[in-house]
């Protein structure tokens, strides 16, 4: 066990994102709405060592009640319409939505055009959007980082 | 491969004489055969043949074969959904894929006055992908999982019917990240046999590169899921790290850490030269003694390995009822692995890794996975000694109406059929290795307890967005 602590610190802030000094946070509520799990897998790897999110601030939280931001996934299938606008529903205010991947921004989308609703700024207001096919895990962190200091939230 | 059109008796029997004589069951799906309703079941057998048997389903009904073989449940219930045929005999015939029905439809009945029900999802507590779970419980005891999955449909095999064949495999491969390479070399390979094309050496060599690059990011992240499912952070946080290392190798060996875009029909593109691929064994040999290591101190933390053993059992006979494949099969001590018989890839001589204790548990699939990203990375320094070039295929002359290609993913068998139109895709199906062992999750988790539910599902560790497509 103390072998694998050891190792991990060794790994801990190898990156090049800038020093933890902020003193802010932001929740984030993951929806997946249709991907491919290539976002999800980054996603996971933000929260990882390496990247760290959660020396930000910023920190994936389990249920939208608790969220200030909801990153939706994927192009939007009609069969996920509903749960996205009940999780978007139950977030308090202020609140703000953003589109991680290209799926959800609404580029090179595959599929079959009755089962996609479109893009997520034509369901819900986009604050924020993380291009990438998938976007990888330092771009996703670097661009809540960026959503954090320009915000007024 | 013949596929005559039978009637709906002799189709029954034939499937029901070739599973007697050791075929197992590999996918079934609706087409339509010279404008005729068709359902065609695919077989396989121990040595890698494959055959289809082939329906009429002019009738709009044809005779099930589930009560013959169970894993062709969800195949035969997608059919319903999708293109209206029926199954007789199939009974209740459960919707799959169909989402405007009734709960009561899809819910299993269970009586009593102490049941209750725990629903779950669509919207997970983590970062996990869309599916809803209905647990039918008794305080803490699981009597039975309704899985609802298919949020995640976007009709990617219906957007690839139409285009031409090389165009399709984008939308075929992009079914799910976690593995692109198997399902585009699946599709590769059908497409392959409808045109008459043998991939040379050297092009076998590069997509089996490709498959176990694929593989060994794929098994670091279970390896690490399995310590999250236990809340095993230090475990979870170092396999994250390692799983970085090797999709950042990915990264520089094909320009993408998932290695989209990195295969194609007809050939390969993939150009390294000796410099890069010594370098990617030195950073395979740092990510074999640093994975052995964090595995070492795993085996060793007794409170994270006494949560393991018998739970979330699946053993031999369940897993070859259920038409469990790859990891999971291979844990409970079912030896297949289509990386014996595929002689369009280069895996002369392999043999998967098998455990001293085969007991189908969270435990054994878990130590599965361990012990087989040793032969993977084995494979991987075999084949990446000297540079790799593009390379072409050879043509067989012998082209063909039905292709099909047969892919072990990290996940275990993925298939894909490919039903010619001309120069275009007429009628496709991917049938994923997550697709066939969904069912086995939902066996496992009977009669556990309710916590345990986050392990046993992450010891299978599988891919929603391949099954729904």
């Amino acid at each position: 066990m103390l072998t694998l602590l050891r190792d991990l610190r060794k790994l801990r802030r190898t990156t090049a994102l800038p020093a933890p000094d902020r003193g802010r946070s932001l929740a984030l509520r993951h929806v997946d709405c249709g991907s491919c799990n290539g976002c999800e897998h980054e996603l996971t790897l933000a929260s990882g060592p390496t990247v760290d999110i959660g020396r930000y601030g910023l920190g994936i939280v389990a249920s939208p009640r608790h969220a200030d931001l909801l990153l939706v996934t994927g192009p939007v299938t009609t069969r996920m319409l509903d749960a996205l606008l009940i999780a978007y529903e139950a977030m308090p205010e202020p609140r703000r939505v953003a589109a991680l991947g290209n799926c959800a921004i609404g580029i090179g989308v595959l599929g079959t055009e009755d089962e996609i609703v479109g893009p997520v700024e034509s369901v819900l207001p986009v604050d924020l959007r993380i291009p990438g096919c998938p976007p990888q895990p330092d771009e996703i962190a670097a661009a809540l980082l960026a959503l954090i200091d320009g915000g007024d939230a | 491969m013949s596929w005559p059109l039978l009637p709906g008796d002799t189709y029954r029997d034939v499937v029901k004489a070739a599973l007697a004589d050791g075929w197992t069951f590999a996918g079934l799906h609706a087409t339509a055969d010279n404008g005729r309703p068709a359902v065609r079941a695919l077989l396989s057998s121990p040595a890698g043949e494959l055959r289809l048997e082939s329906v009429d389903a002019s009738g709009l009904t044809v005779p099930t074969i589930v009560d013959l073989a169970a894993a062709a449940g969800w195949d035969e219930r997608e059919a319903h959904d999708l293109y209206g045929v029926g199954f007789n005999g199939h009974e209740p015939l459960r919707p799959l894929v169909d989402h405007d029905v009734a709960l009561a439809r899809f819910v299993t009945s269970i009586r009593g006055a102490d049941p209750y029900q725990v629903a779950v999802g669509p919207v997970h507590a983590g970062v996990i992908e869309s599916g809803h779970f209905r647990f039918h419980v008794v305080g803490d005891l699981i009597l039975h999982v309704d899985a609802r999955l298919f949020y995640k449909h976007r009709g990617l095999e219906r957007a690839a019917e139409g285009l031409a064949l090389a165009d399709a495999l984008p939308v075929v491969a992009r079914a799910c990240a976690g593995c692109w390479v198997t399902n585009a070399v699946a599709y590769a390979h059908a497409c392959e046999e409808l045109l008459g094309l043998a991939p040379v050496p050297e092009l076998a060599r590069a997509r089996t590169i490709l498959l176990e690059l694929e593989r060994v990011w794929n098994t670091l992240n279970d390896i690490g899921a399995t310590c999250a499912g236990a809340g095993l952070a230090a475990g979870n946080n170092r396999f994250l790290a390692l799983t970085d290392e090797a999709r950042s190798l990915n990264a520089r060996l094909t320009g993408h850490r998932f290695l989209f875009g990195s295969v194609r029909v007809g050939g390969s593109d993939l150009d390294l030269d000796a410099q890069e691929t010594a370098d990617a064994r030195e950073a395979l040999a740092r990510i074999k003694r640093d994975s052995s290591r964090a595995w070492r101190e795993i085996l060793f933390n007794g409170s994270f390995m006494d949560r393991m053993p018998d739970i979330g059992v699946v053993d031999a006979r369940a897993a070859l009822a259920l038409g469990v494949v790859g990891p999971a099969a291979r844990a409970a001590g079912v030896p297949e692995d289509v990386r014996t018989v595929s002689p369009r890839l280069a895996y002369e001589g392999f043999e998967p890794a098998a455990l001293r204790r085969q007991s189908g548990d969270v435990q054994a699939r878990l130590e599965q996975r361990a012990l087989e990203l040793l032969p993977c990375l084995d494979v991987l320094d075999r084949l990446l000694a000297g540079p790799l070039r593009p390379a072409p295929t050879d043509a067989t002359g012998q082209e063909s109406l039905i292709g099909v290609g047969r892919v072990e993913s990290p996940r275990g068998a993925t298939t894909c059929i490919v039903e010619r139109d001309g120069d275009r895709v007429g009628r496709l199906r991917l049938r994923t290795g997550s697709y066939a062992n969904w069912p086995a999750v939902a066996y496992a988790a009977a009669n556990n307890l309710l916590p345990d539910f986050p392990l046993i599902n992450k010891s299978f560790e599988l891919c929603y967005a391949c099954v729904d497509r």
